[in-house]
């Protein structure tokens, strides 16, 4: 079994540094990848730049890494843009599919005849968790604006992305909720099929919102330092 | 100087090599300690988170450009990224003038 394992000593000590560097980091796919292929790529330059004439050896790739720095002095600052970053990701999907709670409730409320509508509480219902979405939509959009120009003026709080996934976890709820009261009142109302289709695309909101705030919660958990 | 008292000037340190061309992260470390004659220790690796957030904050822009197998991401000041090396360039001489002024006095005349 051992002669599987990669032999240590031919382990090529940037890709190393690099992967080990990765295990440690949460965040989106796209931001991670970029910044560590960045990092990747300075490192080579490094390595290059420490060993004219003879390319980049064993012994300037050791020495580029610990240049660099190690994973324990890179990490935080990694960290902390990737949080941000993962935390715009979580704030822009609140800001995109929770409002469109809003239109399905209104069309479904104002859909066929009066007899056909949905039972009052489902409406009172679902007219509180409409105004919950929006109300996280906001929230979401002042995020991203604090986080993006208005941030060359304004301190980003630390605790800003804790914030954004407990507001796209309150979101998510919501569009749970919806989706179950559709469910039950699609039972109830001869538009039936519009209630159904309506809790279908609730379900599905509520599903990307909540995985987008579960990793900004991992996130942010994370040790991290501007 | 250390790598710690170098952090609350990073931002003006990278606007300021950007000012001239675009350079990719690897040429933004060595402008940085070039310019400084060797004395601004950096703890390279910790360019590059910055150079995003100066991205996200529109003050950087960035490309991704291929030279032979590789690929490499080079940044350039925006209009917004000018305005904000000329703020950091006008904060850093009020500083450097005021703390200046305390540790170098003026000599004080003697009256005649």
């Amino acid at each position: 079994m051992s002669g599987l394992l990669p032999d240590p000593a031919r382990v090529d000590p940037i890709e190393a540094h690099v992967a080990e560097l990765a295990a440690v980091l949460r965040g989106t796919d796209r931001a991670k990848t970029r910044m560590l292929a960045e990092l990747r790529e300075g490192l080579l330059d490094a390595a290059t730049e420490l060993a004219p004439g003879r390319g980049p050896d064993d012994a300037a790739a050791r020495e580029a890494v610990r240049l660099f720095g190690s994973v324990a002095e890179l990490a935080p600052g990694f960290q902390h843009e990737l949080t941000i970053v993962q935390a715009r990701h979580t704030a822009g999907r609140i800001l995109l599919l929770a409002p469109l709670l809003l239109p399905c409730w209104y069309v479904l409320a104002g859909a066929g005849p009066t007899a056909h509508r949905l039972p009052y509480a489902a409406q009172v219902l679902l007219a509180h968790l409409g105004g919950t979405a929006a109300a996280t939509a906001l929230a979401a959009a002042a995020f991203l604006a604090a986080t993006g120009p208005l941030a060359r003026r304004l301190a980003t709080p630390d605790r800003l992305p804790t914030v954004v996934a407990w507001t796209g976890t309150t979101a998510a709820v919501a569009l749970a909720l919806s989706a179950f009261t559709l469910t039950i009142a699609s039972l109830l109302t001869a538009s039936w099929p519009l209630c159904a289709l309506a809790g279908a695309v609730a379900i599905v909101f509520h599903a990307k919102i909540a995985a987008s705030a579960r990793a900004c919660r991992e996130c942010a958990r994370l040790p991290a330092t501007a | 100087m250390k790598a710690s008292e170098v952090r609350g000037h990073l931002d003006g340190l990278l606007l300021s090599v950007l000012e001239s061309g675009p350079l990719h992260g690897y040429a933004v470390i060595t402008a940085v300690q070039e310019r400084s004659n060797g004395v601004l220790e950096l703890r390279k690796g910790t360019i590059y988170p910055a150079l995003n957030r100066l991205e996200r904050l529109g003050l950087l822009d960035s490309t991704w450009e291929s030279v032979g197998e590789r690929r490499r991401r080079c940044y350039e000041l925006t209009d917004a990224g000018r305005r904000s090396l000329d703020t950091e360039r006008k904060v850093w001489r009020e500083f450097t003038a005021a703390i200046g002024s305390v540790l170098e006095p003026a000599q004080p005349r003697t009256a005649t």
